[in-house]
């Protein structure tokens, strides 16, 4: 008798597929939108001196160890119909999803970028001015002075947004449509699901592609850490 | 362009660095600021470099009081004006960008934006000004290299370079040479004399007396707050006026 030459997977293709694509859309939108925003807050905490600065510090610090259910919940108040975006509708979507992602990516990148750009040195940018630059070209010196740290920053923010399950489980509703692919099911929701519906082969595979792109910043971390070189 | 400080005041807190300071360079001229450590050459120049606006007095540029400018005024009479410092200050980049740091911050965005464009796919052959500096310091070959990899002594010949490459007509030196080696230090004064020799006005701050010695027309010694000589280098050496002076030159002073 001939076995038959391809191996037939249990798995829903399409499904598995159209979830790593929200996974992915939701993280890194969330992940670009907090680089944007916390950039330019490193860059002043880090070299301006204010009131209430110390208090800043802490609650960059503080937020990066928040729970992240607490920020699903915040979110879900923001966009609930008592709440302040409540006019948006935007209760179970991917948009309320990057919002949650966004609060708890944000501190993370912030955080470890400023320890980047603090460990700038001054006399680097007093060169830079000294060379008539502006303001803004000290700025665009000390980032790319810190680019390494800050790359660390933006990918240990990614990790954070990809691999957690409590906010996006409540902010997003972990919803597929009708024809079986994802709305907004990201690769966490869904392993939660399909391990207590019983279809481990599903959760087992969404958990090994959740740990690939895990490790695979990961490594890219790692080798940023130990490259030596700035540009020729 | 002639730079002046007139009459100038500066304190950090309570703290009064100097009071009453009046100096100025014109062009071709090495004005040296001699004194010993912790006296306020280092602060003097910064305010010459308008790093901080004086807390008293005035700073000109060509007899325009700066501080009275608009910033985007002040920013143009900045750009005539280079600076070297006591640690080498190199950014993270090769030889050549950090040369031509200085022109690109002059250009245009959408300039700038094509350089690094042309530098990241490796089609930049550098900017001719800047590999003429590196040129004057001896260190064209050295264009291509990662700036960390130099010797201290060629991180500062880069500083230099990059100082020069985008034509001040002023230079502003602090202490440039305190870390180097002979060697280093005598490519450095020889790069010193070629820019006076192109009517370059550089003020050095130093505390090393035969630098002063070698190097400039004039010179002013701070101590305690004030300058409290200024005139032309061999007058200051051989008969000065006041007495803490002699004294510093011959090391007698004990501050």
């Amino acid at each position: 008798m001939l076995t038959p030459l391809v191996v037939d997977f249990p798995f829903e293709w399409n499904y598995i597929r159209s979830i790593i694509y929200v996974s992915l859309y939701v993280s890194l939108t969330a992940v670009a939108l907090s680089t944007l925003f916390s950039l330019p807050i490193a860059l002043f905490v880090g070299f301006k001196d204010f009131r209430g600065k110390t208090l800043v510090t802490s609650i960059i610090n503080t937020g990066m160890g928040f729970p992240s259910v607490v920020v699903g919940l915040v979110v879900l108040f923001a966009v609930s119909n008592q709440g302040p975006l409540g006019s948006f509708d935007l209760v179970f979507t991917t948009e309320a999803m990057i919002m949650s992602q966004f609060v708890l990516a944000a501190p993370v990148i912030t955080g470890v970028s400023l320890a980047a750009v603090s460990s700038v040195e001054q006399n680097v940018r007093d060169a830079a001015y000294a060379m008539g630059g502006t303001k803004l070209d000290v700025a665009f010196v000390t980032i790319k002075e810190a680019r390494y740290g800050i790359a660390t920053a933006v990918l240990a923010g990614f990790g954070r947004a990809i691999s957690e399950v409590g906010s996006v489980l409540i902010v997003g509703g972990n919803i597929a449509s009708s024809d079986g692919t994802s709305v907004t099911r990201t690769i966490t929701t869904a392993i939660q699901l399909e391990a207590r519906q019983g279809r481990f082969e599903t959760a087992m595979l969404l958990g090994a592609v959740l740990v690939v792109l895990v490790l695979l910043v990961n490594a890219i971390v790692v080798r940023l850490g130990s490259d030596d070189g700035g540009y020729r | 362009m002639t730079l002046e400080a007139i009459d100038v005041r500066h304190a950090y807190g309570d703290e009064t660095v100097f009071d009453g300071v009046s100096l100025s360079v014109d062009p071709g001229e090495v004005v040296a600021i001699i004194g010993p450590s912790g006296v306020g050459k280092s602060t003097l120049l910064r305010l010459l470099a308008l790093f901080d606006a004086p807390d008293g007095g005035e700073i000109t540029y060509d007899d325009t009081p700066i501080w009275q400018l608009s910033e985007k005024r002040r920013l143009e009479y900045r750009r005539r004006v280079g600076m070297v410092f006591q640690e080498a200050s190199l950014f993270d980049a090769s030889v050549r960008r950090n040369a031509e740091y200085g022109l690109r911050v002059r250009q245009s965005w959408t300039d700038r934006l094509r350089h690094e464009v042309a530098d990241l796919v490796g089609k930049s052959n550098g900017t001719g000004q800047a590999l003429e500096a590196l040129e004057t310091v001896g260190l064209r070959e050295q264009a291509t290299q990662d700036a960390a990899s130099l010797s201290g002594g060629e991180a500062q010949r880069v500083a230099f370079a990059r100082a020069l490459a985008y034509d001040p007509e002023v230079l502003l030196l602090d202490e440039p040479t305190s870390d180097l080696d002979p060697r280093n230090t005598a490519m450095i004064e020889d790069a010193v004399m070629e820019a006076r020799d192109r009517d370059i006005g550089i003020v050095i701050a130093t505390h090393d007396m035969h630098q002063a010695e070698r190097i400039a027309d004039r010179v002013g010694v701070l101590l305690g707050n004030e300058i409290i000589e200024l005139g032309a280098t061999e007058r200051v050496f051989d008969d000065p006026n006041d007495e803490r002076t002699r004294k510093f030159i011959d090391g007698e002073l004990i501050y």
